[in-house]
């Protein structure tokens, strides 16, 4: 992200025994006061989620009970599971191919490409919410086709399943696009030409030598989609139906219609120690760095 | 084939954006496309009215004060974490990264409740809190990234030039550094601008910004302004995304 003017590599020595003056005041005053502040101001308000969760209304683990047992829980948690899949196996299949043009080509295409996926990404979530609102809805430009083509009554699409699914995944392309460019970008276009050299076809080239190299992208877009799709919020709620919950819908549900504190606070517990327990094997295998970098 | 499905793709990603575009200029009085007629009817109304003016004027002041507060947090932390060995440095990294980790609606319900007993939910000073906590760490991404490429030989020079800590600080350091400080303050400013659930749980009528407004506007009343605000941040996006590849014509990092 930021142009570094010379590879840490190959900094002198010295450098480092200056950087180990742990003992030095300097650190306290320069890490302690943002450390204070996101422990208050962040930690503090999690923790106390995490402490009405088994309060509210009184000290049990009533709540989490209710969550594995009662089927309308346990579908909702399974739904958000099954969403989550979905919408990362479809933005894989659709971002694979772009990542792999922009990073193969180096003209304008490619630039063209970034281009739009940039603006994608930079686009806000309820900007192109309100668009498949529009394109899905019962005066859109899909039922307006289906009446011209004469096909009868256009299928119900708005407020289903499927619109949620589709928007998220319209959302959560970019992502998945990007960590994928990444690591693509990295791949030596040497490699490919010694496979093709050794006389690989451009297909088996691209299998033995590009599809392995490209995999940590796949990981890394793949972890990204799936972990912002179990706590997805906005789009769900507006182009989803209720009949089909996902997590962050329940959790709206309980606060704004039932205030239930206690209730919301477990469901919010469950969501972010799936969410911690996937990020935990990642770290295991790759290392949380690569995931940001 | 490669080419023809990621140019397919590319457009699936880019009409859904184009289409808000002639809706802005919709007479419609909902959600009709193709629109049935032009006008400009819906910027005037967007321009004069209060209900959409103030939470215009709120995301701005709340993502200017989410910047300034991530900034105060971040640069002193950026600069202790990279350039100081210490014990317990991966869980001030894992502290920083946080907010990233927890998912949004967590930390809105988690808010929502904190606030909520401070008696600030539905106040600017709230969300700015909120939004300026979220945003850490992206701008600490950014910013130790860049304090890791810094050249350390460059304020060894100007010290043994004569120059003193806060000169070579001030003279040296900060100059070099600026593109990327600058980079993690529009990522900040950006992460609370875009910001759309933690603010939906705190915001309330007080400091309700743009996205709450979007999505209170879509679920409760269907108001075709929405289309005019899509299309203004829309056009802000593109000049931000234009200026930014004309500033670096190699730029492969567009995000």
């Amino acid at each position: 992200m930021a142009g570094g003017l010379s590879p840490a590599a190959a900094l002198p020595t010295e450098v480092r025994t200056r950087a180990a003056r742990s003992r030095s005041p300097a650190v306290w005053l320069l890490l302690g006061p943002p450390s204070l502040v996101l422990t208050l101001l962040f930690m503090l308000p999690i923790g106390l989620v995490l402490v009405t969760s088994i309060t509210d209304p009184r000290m049990s683990l009533a709540h989490y009970q209710r969550i594995f047992t009662v089927p309308l829980y346990t579908h909702v948690m399974l739904n958000t599971f099954v969403t989550s899949l979905v919408v990362t196996a479809l933005c894989l299949v659709l971002g694979y191919p772009v990542a792999y043009v922009m990073a193969r080509r180096s003209d304008w295409v490619s630039t063209l490409l970034l281009t739009i996926v940039a603006m994608s990404f930079w686009t806000g979530f309820l900007v192109r919410t309100y668009a498949w609102l529009v394109i899905l809805g019962s005066k859109g430009p899909v039922t307006g086709a289906y009446q011209a083509l004469g096909l009868g009554p256009a299928p119900q699409l708005l407020f289903t399943s499927f619109a949620s699914t589709l928007g998220m995944t319209h959302i959560l392309l970019p992502y998945m696009i990007l960590a994928l460019f990444a690591v693509m970008k990295k791949i030596e276009p040497d490699q490919l030409k010694a496979a093709a050299s050794l006389g690989a076809r451009p297909r088996a080239a691209f299998a033995a030598v590009f599809l392995p190299l490209s995999l940590p992208g796949v990981v890394n877009g793949s972890l990204l989609v799936f972990v912002s799709c179990l706590g997805f919020f906005v789009t769900p709620i507006l182009l989803g139906t209720p009949r089909d919950m996902m997590i962050s819908q329940l959790i709206n549900q309980q606060i704004e219609e039932l205030l239930a504190w206690g209730f919301a606070s477990a469901v919010a517990v469950i969501l972010l120690i799936a969410t911690g327990l996937i990020l935990v094997v990642y770290n295991r295998f790759a290392g949380l760095d690569r995931l940001w970098g | 084939m490669g080419l023809s499905l990621a140019c397919l793709v590319a457009l699936f990603l880019l009409l859904p954006i184009v289409i808000v575009v002639p809706m802005s200029f919709s007479t419609a009085i909902s959600f009709e496309f193709p629109p049935p007629g032009y006008s400009l009817g819906y910027y005037a109304k967007f321009f004069t009215s209060e209900e959409w003016l103030e939470p215009t004027l709120n995301s701005l002041v709340i993502a200017l004060g989410a910047t300034a507060l991530t900034m105060l947090l971040v640069v002193p932390a950026a600069f202790g974490y990279v350039r100081y060995r210490f014990r317990g440095k991966a869980l001030v990294n894992l502290l920083m990264m946080a907010p990233l980790i927890v998912p949004h609606v967590v930390s809105a319900l988690a808010y929502y409740g904190f606030l909520g007993r401070a008696r600030l939910t539905g106040t600017h000073l709230g969300v700015i809190v909120a939004h300026g906590v979220l945003a850490v760490p992206v701008a600490f991404l950014v910013i130790s990234a860049t304090l890791k490429g810094f050249d350390r030989n460059l304020e060894r020079a100007a010290m043994s030039s004569g120059a003193g800590p806060l000169r070579t600080f001030f003279h040296v350091t900060l100059p070099v550094l600026r593109p990327g400080m600058l980079v993690g303050a529009l990522f900040a400013f950006l992460s609370s601008f875009n910001e759309a659930v933690v603010v939906i749980f705190i915001g309330g009528r007080g400091a309700a910004t743009l996205p709450k407004k979007m999505y209170e506007s879509i679920r409760l009343e269907s108001d075709p302004v929405i289309a005019v605000v899509s299309t203004l941040l829309v056009s802000a996006v593109v000049l931000g995304v234009l200026v930014s590849a004309f500033l670096r014509p190699r730029g492969a990092n567009a995000a």
